[in-house]
């Protein structure tokens, strides 16, 4: 049955939530949307209703949080729990219905995200767990990796420098490049630590699109049948060869199960 | 800081209590719950639009509280102001706890709030508070009433359910957060006398800024 990191809110029955809670999540800029605008007619052509969802797209606080970034005054506790209402109101309003209806659930980023920001800021994992802690367990998280090396050309050649992204607030006195350097290499030491903690299934994103979009259908194909995730950080030999007869194996088994599902 | 259910009368004196302060000399600030202007908007129309949750309301409050603690309450106490606070965290522990939060989870979220130097807890029965409030005015809002709780279709009914569920979670923080309590329904002018000997006592260290009244 499903379960929260601890605390269940009131009037959640967790028994009803059917369908498959997904994660994707990663750094800014590495690329989570555009995998997920693949994966959505991907899942659908199999046949599963799909809800893809995302952070600070709540009805509730979207807006205040919007404007209170406009104006850069927020404190980092503040903005921590501003997030974590908009959270909240986005997994009981959109994520827990969809669950409840038997949806496949894609989440662009999760709790995941806005802990690592928060820690990066300062602020006591400890207090962060326990903030997060109504949160659904996904069936499984995929972390798309990438290396602040990588990284750098993307965003530079796609939306540029955010304030935020940068971590300008963290490194006032910097100019963006060498903030965003040192924030999102912060971030990623993060992000390699809550891997392990809340066992992400962890994929390269530094290949090319079309190969990323590949292994996360492996990877989904075996969260949604319930099977095992391939072993975290395996190494780079051993994850390809792995990965490689997965590939296979789900696709036949796919094919068996839903003819004529896959492309 | 000041907490007790509507109708105990806190306002009152904690103004009282402000008007001496100020006489005394010390530099005083009003911080009041739900006020900061930031979270203002999210929180205004979530009610309006009854689309908070007991998690959402919570966590809204919670954001609220904690831009005031971060950019009023904290500096303020750094530069030796007495900070009066027209309710506190404890609000946040007994209201979120009767809408169905977890204890514990609570508390934690508030693991940020500085201790408060004295705390006040006005004690009143139930059926004075329920006579102080609903005689002043027309009728209750949804959420203060308690209504999304859905514990009885009629605002007013639902109100004193509500009201005397948070009586009851107050009770029971008075040992655990060792409040000092005070008899609301004594004349104002006693309470004041006890309010003021009591933080009195607690001032030795606060700055008195000789601000003009």
């Amino acid at each position: 049955m499903r379960e929260t990191y601890s605390v269940i809110l009131p009037k959640m029955n967790l028994a009803e939530l059917t369908g498959r809670l997904i994660v994707i999540e990663g750094t800014d800029g590495v690329g989570r949307s555009t995998q997920i605008k693949l994966l959505r007619p991907w899942l659908e052509q199999q046949g599963h209703a799909v809800l893809d969802t995302g952070i600070k797209r709540s009805q509730l606080a979207a807006r205040g949080i919007q404007q209170a970034k406009e104006g850069h005054t927020l404190g980092r506790i503040t903005l921590s729990l501003f997030y974590a209402t908009d959270f909240a109101d986005r997994l009981e309003n959109e994520i827990v219905p969809a669950l409840r209806a038997g949806f496949v659930v894609l989440t662009d980023r999760y709790i995941y995200s806005l802990m690592a920001r928060a820690i990066v800021r300062g602020l006591d994992p400890a207090w962060l767990h326990n903030v997060h802690s109504f949160a659904l367990k996904p069936d499984a998280i995929f972390y798309l990796r990438i290396g602040v090396d990588d990284l750098i050309p993307r965003v530079v050649f796609s939306s540029g420098f955010d304030y935020w992204e940068s971590g300008m607030d963290l490194y006032p006195s910097e100019d963006m490049y060498e903030s965003f350097r040192k924030y999102q290499t912060a971030l990623l030491a993060q992000f390699d630590k809550m891997a392990q903690e809340y066992d992400f299934t962890v994929i390269d994103a530094s290949p090319d699109i079309r190969t990323v979009f590949e292994r996360l259908r492996v990877g989904i194909s075996r969260a949604l049948k319930g099977e095992p995730r391939e072993p975290l950080f395996a190494g780079p030999v051993p994850e390809v060869g792995a990965q490689d007869s997965g590939n296979t194996e789900v696709a036949s088994a796919g094919k068996a199960n839903r003819p004529g599902a896959e492309n | 800081m000041v907490e007790g259910i509507d109708g105990s009368g806190k306002s009152t004196q904690l103004m009282l209590l402000h008007q001496w302060l100020q006489s005394e000399g010390y530099g005083v600030v009003f911080s009041e719950w739900n006020s900061s202007p930031l979270v203002r908007d999210t929180t205004r129309r979530g009610k309006k639009k009854q689309m908070l949750t007991p998690a959402t309301f919570s966590l809204i409050h919670a954001t609220d509280f904690a831009d005031r603690m971060e950019h009023n309450i904290l500096p303020l106490l750094k530069a030796g102001a007495v900070v009066l606070c027209d309710r506190y965290i404890y609000t946040a522990f007994a209201r979120d706890v009767v809408r169905g939060m977890d204890r514990k989870w609570v508390r934690e979220l508030y693991g940020f709030a500085v201790k408060p130097t004295a705390a006040f807890y006005f004690r009143v029965p139930l059926d004075v508070a329920m006579k102080r409030i609903l005689e002043g005015r027309s009728g209750v809002k949804y959420y203060e009433a308690g209504m999304d709780l859905g514990l009885n279709e009629d605002p007013e009914e639902s109100f004193h359910l509500f009201q005397g569920k948070i009586l009851e979670e107050y009770e029971n923080m008075i040992p655990e957060f060792d409040l000092t309590t005070v008899d609301a329904t004594l004349p104002i002018e006693e309470q004041q006398v006890q309010m003021r000997q009591i933080v009195k006592a607690k001032l030795t260290q606060a700055k008195r800024l000789r601000v003009a009244p």
